[in-house]
């Protein structure tokens, strides 16, 4: 009886307190080895030069110094990564509210419109970007348009000046379907009521827009942003594809240089540039969390 | 009848609403278009002025060549099983995970969930190098395990199905435990069939994430018979003896298997998309 019941909470015990961590054992052990490891190991790798072929050497901040105040393409890509997020930001999350402004007028197949504008949306930026490189081409479609017009032919993606500007269009098109959906979906969830009221207090399509709809959407429109510019800070595939960083630079973003340094065996001065991203992510990370937090 | 001037002006508006939205649309269409009709031309019409809007004359000839002079069909092959297992490995994991870290009570819980939720911001750039070192010592690299391995769970996965998890009542959970169920058993048949709409945003993201990923497989292939599709295709963009038109066709086979999965699944698509956002 007694031995029953031993054996009983025995396994009673088992279930309550080994089971559980057989059941994340897995996660965890993938987010130590392939997470938390490398994370140290590359905060190591930042202080020190190396190469990956001979012995690191410890140099303290010496990576972080002379990338800050030394290397004039990092803080090269860093304006170019800056302006690559402010002209994103600057216009993807208002397109994508007025077309959800839009499509929430009771049009028409509204889903026929949505999944056109969602369709890059889900198609890899390695698809999308070689689907510009060819609209960009100095004979492109773009050119022959503007030639026809009697325009001059622009250097998409040739031109120093222009490249970049390109290169944010494209990711723009590619990712302003989403903010579309998102605003679509807040806007459909805020009470007709609160539109009646208004309208009975005589408030005007402003009016309502100014302090009923913009409100509403305050928590998603910070989403918006805070997800936009952590994610346009890490801007890549579009610049290996499109213009390799070029011409002279002048499309070279953070991690676009991040991974020249690692092709180029500067493992611990890569390491560095990634610590510095991540502290760029951290401020906007953080504000998001100050920002929501504020509204509860 | 004279139109009335307030219905007209409704009309009017209607109309300039319409227009915009349909000008937008082609905009969107359009670059798509015009690669499924570049993969269709002979490369000498690519550039063609006037352009060439509908292919002449057609040709299947760039399908014909990146389907067998490069392995394009290999690289469909590995994108498909790398998605696969990835997805497969996801759902089993995270789910289990995701249910473990709502509905079980053990030591330590609240504080390793805190530790993911900040490894979450952590951007991958920060341990890939270290990671891929780690591929090399383990001579992973150019093998399917660095595609697969690394990715089998992630945090975002066990965040999102904890989520839903959270929203099953107790209740059932302990009506199977009285009938004897045991702990395994009652994930398995009671929470799993329950969180089946998270799981299929769950299947969304990660095949959607794997099938366009690029710098990681980019970083630990370099060998042809590994390739994913995404990979494939930078690296025949890059070669400069290849033309436009056959890097359409590459483009297209890239392209067109999200494309269907997502015309087909796009509710579950845009409901996943949107429901992390609402919900914050």
């Amino acid at each position: 009886m007694t031995a029953i019941s031993t054996s009983h909470r025995l396994k009673r015990s088992f279930q309550r307190h080994t089971l559980p961590y057989m059941f994340i054992i897995v996660p965890m052990i993938s987010m130590i080895v392939f997470l938390f490891i490398p994370m140290v190991v590359s905060l190591w790798w930042s202080l020190n030069d190396y190469t990956g072929l001979t012995a690191a050497k410890f140099v303290g901040l010496n990576n972080y110094i002379k990338l800050i105040t030394d290397d004039k393409i990092f803080i090269r890509g860093l304006l170019n990564t800056t302006v690559f997020v402010l002209l994103g930001m600057s216009i993807g999350p208002t397109l994508g509210l007025l077309t959800a402004l839009m499509l929430n007028q009771n049009v028409r197949f509204r889903s026929i419109f949505r999944t056109a504008y969602y369709l890059p949306v889900m198609t890899s930026l390695v698809v999308v970007s070689t689907i510009w490189v060819m609209l960009y081409n100095q004979n492109g479609l773009f050119n022959t348009i503007l030639e026809n017009l009697g325009l001059h032919k622009v250097g998409w993606l040739s031109n120093p000046h222009v490249a970049l500007i390109s290169v944010a269009i494209a990711s723009i098109w590619q990712g302003f379907g989403f903010e579309t959906v998102v605003f679509l979906a807040a806007l459909q969830s805020i009470p007709r009521e609160l539109y009646e009221a208004a309208m009975m207090d005589g408030a005007g399509a402003w009016a309502q827009f100014r302090f009923i709809t913009l409100p509403s959407l305050k928590p998603v429109i910070i989403f918006v942003y805070i997800i936009g510019i952590i994610g346009s800070y890490q801007v890549f595939d579009q610049v290996f594809v499109m213009t390799d960083g070029g011409p002279v630079y002048s499309t070279t973003t953070i991690v676009y240089y991040l991974f020249n340094r690692f092709m180029n065996h500067k493992l611990g001065y890569a390491s560095a540039i990634a610590y510095i991203l991540f502290a760029i992510l951290v401020i906007f990370s953080y504000m998001q969390m100050r920002l929501t937090r504020e509204k509860a | 009848m004279a139109v009335h001037p307030k219905t007209f002006r409704n009309s009017f508006s209607r109309i300039i609403l319409y227009l915009i939205l349909i000008g937008s649309a082609v905009m969107m269409i359009v670059p798509f278009y015009w690669s499924v009709g570049t993969s269709l031309k002979l490369e000498q019409n690519v550039y063609s002025n006037p352009p060439q809007w509908i292919p002449n004359p057609l040709t299947w000839a760039n399908y014909i060549h990146v389907l067998t002079r490069i392995p394009f069909s290999r690289y469909f092959a590995n994108s498909v099983f790398v998605a696969a297992v990835t997805t497969l490995g996801h759902v089993f994991f995270d789910t289990l995970a995701g249910y473990t870290f709502a509905k079980l009570k053990f030591p330590f819980r609240d504080q390793i969930f805190f530790v993911m939720l900040l490894a979450l911001m952590v951007p991958f750039q920060v341990n890939l190098i270290p990671l891929y070192k780690i591929m090399a010592t383990l001579h992973w690299t150019n093998t399917y395990l660095a595609l697969i391995v690394p990715n089998l769970t992630s945090i975002f996965g066990i965040f999102l199905m904890r989520q839903f998890m959270m929203t099953i009542p107790n209740e059932l959970l302990d009506a199977a435990r009285i009938d004897g169920c045991n702990e395994f058993g009652v994930f398995r048949k009671v929470a799993l069939p329950l969180a089946l709409p998270g799981i299929a945003t769950l299947i969304i993201f990660t095949f959607m994430g794997t099938w366009n990923d690029f710098l990681w497989p980019r970083i630990v292939t370099n060998s042809e018979k590994l390739f994913t599709l995404p990979v494939g295709l930078a690296q025949l963009q890059m070669k400069n003896t290849s033309n436009v038109a056959q890097i359409m066709a590459g483009t297209v086979l890239t392209a067109l298997p999200m494309i269907i999965v997502f015309l087909f699944m796009q509710r579950q698509f845009i409901e996943g998309m949107t429901a992390g956002a609402l919900k914050e």
